[in-house]
């Protein structure tokens, strides 16, 4: 009887020790799992998890702020004490941060940054991303670069040659910060540079690969014979211009290798952001002349790390990564072209 | 445990099945309850958050719409070069008119200065750098504010609360780019009708209140300012769900945020439905219950009846049997199958008991028969010896007839005491031998006494018990001799009533009542000396019951009667 209890007693303390060696887990709370740069940005979190003492697991909100905020109820009465969150309203974070100051827990915010007024709010919040000014303005290096370098004298792709840039912008969703500030700064880095800029329309393709086809096929009759460069607030809108630039003679794979050649063949210019794999593809076989790499591989190595500091109580000032305000993680773009 | 087990049968019955069935159903009504309620109480709950969820859609897709439109405008006004009053007012001024929402849309620069509106007419103030809507809108770039705007409206110092909804924009003053802001203007009728739409049950209300937690709108009277109770409540979960209680009413209230705004919304859906239904359910497992307790009660109690009532009767039965002689009635028990099958049993037994113990009596009579006989036929020295004295001095006499006479009578008596070891032998022998007995003690007394016997002729044929007479007789001749006058000695056999009779009487002194009693309590004693008197009544009432027995009448000094009946067996031999 006596043996039996002392063997009873030392499952039952196994088993408990069992449990204090359980990993921590993390929420990593995504906007919308149908966005396809979410997508990688999350495959790239988990690749880079180097680290045995917490895990991440997946929340989608599905594109709404009222399910994300019961996601973030529900992981409140977990034992987190870090979770990861991509808002889907920026604006309207500021009631799960006081949630959270309310349960002692840190934040890091990823892809979407709040506002400063809420940043504010709370010491133990993070930001990990790019500023959206950046990626504009390493797209406007490309299209600088397209164009010679050289503001006074434009080069061959100065199709009217009257050494002003006429170029067809396709918008992201109009209000988003990302889109408002790459539209602006982009054209704004090339003034900056002393180009001329004539921006023929405007179009707001809402991010969307298939909205940017039909306003690229509705402004061809329109702007086809002036524009000079299209450019893309992200890579899936420029793919969606290139599939109808294609259709449309703008692209013609003579040799039909699949691979435009720049030097023999067809071609016309397209600038993204964003650098997702497929993009990139795209510039290999070119068809998309250049775009902006969203550097996600250093932010989820960022992520990472910030998770681990947090997790383990660690003193912030081991982060290998530079904090701006004791809030912000820059990341910087990418350019790939 | 110790009181349990000296409970009887039906009460611990009863209680093992009460308890049982009382425990069973409190732990699966209990369980139903709360399976019931929670499960119901979670679907009253996503609904609510569902309710929720469609009104602020409403109310989202309501602000995106002046989103929409602020975007156009911001479109329109950022494409011309010179964006100013002449330029702008028909613009604004369409999309204030057509949009019953919109009152109106300005345009107001760094400096605060309105570089274009919809109203024809308008009053610069000149503070507009200082409101919320401006400062917000100018420091955050493409982001829509929506402020309330207490009391009045920006321009038209009218008593009206209006929404601004601000955003930074650029625009371009005689090509020259400016930074400043957009405002619109917007009625919060939408907000009413959009709340009024939307079916909260009784009591339930809309509030919505913005990220300083300032109350901006409330569709319950009751509720006016930012210290009311919904807004307390709303304010302290920040954002979720929970069931609340307002004035008394149950409420699930949700807050959440508005998509595009720095408002949140908290909706209070009446949910008395669920302590309604909640209380039905306990009524109805309340009735469940009784109904139960009291159905397995009443047939605990007719189950544990039909089991106990005849063990009762049994048990009864065996304690009167304990405390008499009641051996002879059997138990007759209908009930239970094993109980009666049990009483069978018993009756078995009883029967068994029965028949072994009348063996015994039998056995032990037989015995005492056997006993008593012998006893009696045991020759008397004394007497043998006397009466062969007797053929001496008659042999010296030569008096050989008397010899022949007394031998005879002696072999005769003899003969008979014998009797070929029968108990039993006609009345008429025993009246022989009670003959030849008296005949050789005549001889042997020499004619001392006279005997007179006076015989029913019609009884000699009924048989008696052996050797009854002549103790009889022997007592007679022995207080009925007397030195001074003859003594006589009478035999008298009848039947009377069913009974035969002996009697012998003398005539000696008699006996006194004292000793009539002495005799009596002699024969009846218990104690194992023998006496003649003892051992005939004693054989009298093992062989004819106790109806027999003996009978001592005296009338002094005159006569002595000693009587002995018994009841007629049976017809002659």
């Amino acid at each position: 009887m006596k043996k039996f209890l002392i063997l009873f007693i030392s499952i039952m303390l196994l088993s408990l020790a069992g449990c204090g060696d359980k990993e921590y887990e993390i929420p990593l709370i995504i906007y919308d799992s149908e966005d396809l740069y979410m997508q990688d940005f999350e495959d790239l979190i988990y690749l880079n998890d180097d680290y045995a003492e917490f895990h991440f697991t997946s929340y989608d909100s599905k594109n709404s702020q009222i399910i994300q905020n019961e996601i973030v109820g529900d992981v409140f009465l977990n034992e987190s004490n870090v979770i990861v969150v991509n808002p889907v309203d920026r604006l309207g974070v500021y009631p799960i941060i006081a949630k959270a100051k309310e349960n002692d827990i840190s934040i890091i915010f990823i892809n979407r940054e709040p506002i400063k007024e809420d940043l504010l709010l709370y010491d133990k919040l993070y930001y990990v991303g790019a500023k959206p000014e950046q990626s504009a303005e390493y797209q406007a290096d490309i299209i600088i670069d397209l164009f010679g370098g050289n503001p006074d004298s434009l080069n061959e792709f100065d199709l009217n040659e009257d050494n002003i840039i006429q170029c067809v912008i396709l918008k992201g969703e109009p209000g988003h910060q990302d889109a408002e500030i790459r539209t602006e700064n982009v054209i704004e880095e090339l003034l900056t540079a002393g180009f001329e800029v004539e921006i023929l329309t405007v179009e707001e393709a809402y991010f969307s690969q298939d909205l940017a086809s039909q306003k690229m096929r509705d402004l061809i009759p329109l702007y086809g014979e002036s524009m000079e460069v299209v450019i893309a607030n992200n890579d899936a809108m420029a793919i969606g211009a290139i599939n109808v630039l294609i259709e449309e003679e703008y692209f013609i794979d003579e040799n039909l290798d699949g691979i435009i050649d720049r030097a023999t063949e067809t071609w016309f210019p397209v600038v993204g952001i964003d650098g997702l794999p497929i993009a990139v593809e795209l510039i290999e076989q070119g068809y998309l002349y250049g775009t902006v790499l969203n550097d996600s591989e250093t932010m989820a190595q960022a992520i990472n790390e910030l998770a681990f500091l947090l997790v383990s109580g660690l003193d912030i000032s081991d982060f290998s990564f530079v904090i701006e305000d004791n809030k912000y993680i820059w990341i910087d773009y990418k350019k790939i072209y | 445990m110790k009181l349990f087990r000296n409970f009887s049968i039906d009460k611990k019955l009863s209680i093992v099945v009460i308890l049982l069935v009382f425990s069973a159903l409190l732990f699966s009504s209990g369980f139903v309850f709360f399976r019931t309620f929670s499960s119901f109480e979670s679907v009253v709950e996503n609904n609510s958050k569902e309710i929720n969820k469609q009104i602020i859609l409403n109310y989202e897709s309501h602000f995106e719409e002046i989103r929409e439109v602020g975007r156009y405008i911001e479109l329109e006004t950022s494409k011309l070069n010179n964006a100013n009053q002449t330029n702008l007012f028909s613009l604004y001024n369409s999309f204030a008119t057509l949009n019953a929402d919109i009152i109106s849309i300005s345009l107001v620069d760094e400096a605060g200065i309105v570089r274009a509106t919809s109203y024809a007419n308008y009053v610069q103030n000149l503070y507009l750098t200082e409101h919320e809507w401006f400062s917000k809108a100018i420091e955050n770039e493409g982001i829509y504010f929506f402020f309330i705007s207490p009391v009045k409206k920006v321009f038209l110092n009218t008593d009206e609360e209006v929404i601004n909804a601000s955003k930074r924009i650029e625009f371009y003053i005689n090509g020259e780019e400016h930074v400043g802001v957009l405002l619109i203007e917007l009625s919060t009728l939408k907000i009413d009708t959009i709340s009024k739409q939307s079916n909260l049950g009784e009591g339930g209300h809309i509030i919505l209140f913005d990220d300083q937690d300032e109350l901006i709108y409330s569709s319950d009277s009751n509720c006016i300012d930012s210290t009311c109770l919904s807004n307390v409540l709303a304010r302290d979960l920040i954002i979720g769900g929970k069931f609340v209680e307002i004035n008394g009413t149950e409420m699930y209230m949700s807050v959440n945020t508005i998509q595009g705004t720095r408002w949140r919304i908290a909706t209070f859906i009446n949910v008395e439905i669920i302590s309604s239904s909640q209380s039905t359910l306990l009524m109805m497992l309340f009735y469940v219950f009784i109904t139960t307790i009291v159905l397995s009660i009443v047939g605990t109690s007719i189950l544990t009846k039909q089991i106990t009532k005849p063990l009762n009767q049994l048990k009864a039965h065996m304690l009167e049997i304990q405390n008499s002689d009641h051996l002879y009635r059997e138990v007759d028990i209908k009930g239970q199958k094993e109980v009666v099958i049990l009483a069978q049993a018993y009756n078995d037994m009883i029967k068994e008991i029965r028949r072994l113990l009348d063996r015994l009596v039998e056995e032990q009579n037989e015995k005492r028969k056997t006993e008593l006989i012998a006893l009696q036929t045991q020759i008397n020295p004394h007497f043998l010896y006397n009466t062969l004295d007797s053929i001496v001095w008659l042999a010296e006499q030569k008096d050989n007839e008397h010899v022949i006479e007394t031998v005879v009578a002696l072999s005769r008596f003899f003969r008979i005491s014998i009797s070929g070891g029968k108990d039993v032998i006609p009345i008429e022998k025993e009246l022989q031998h009670a003959q030849y007995y008296i005949q050789i003690q005549q001889i042997r007394y020499s004619n001392k006494f006279d005997y007179t016997f006076d015989i029913d002729q019609s009884i000699l044929g009924f048989e008696v018990v052996k050797l009854v007479l002549q103790p009889l007789i022997e007592n007679a001749i022995q207080h009925g001799i007397h030195e001074e006058y003859k003594g006589l000695i009478n035999i008298k056999a009848y039947q009377e009533n069913g009974f035969i009779n002996f009697e012998v009487s003398n005539n000696g002194y008699g006996l006194t009542k004292q000793k009539i009693d002495e005799i009596y309590e002699k024969i009846s004693s218990d104690n194992h000396e023998s006496v003649g008197l003892k051992n005939v009544v004693q054989r009298l009432k093992l062989y004819y019951g106790p109806t027999s027995g003996i009978e001592i009448i005296s009338v002094l000094d005159k006569s002595t009667t000693f009587r002995i009946f018994y009841p007629i067996q049976g017809g002659g031999i």
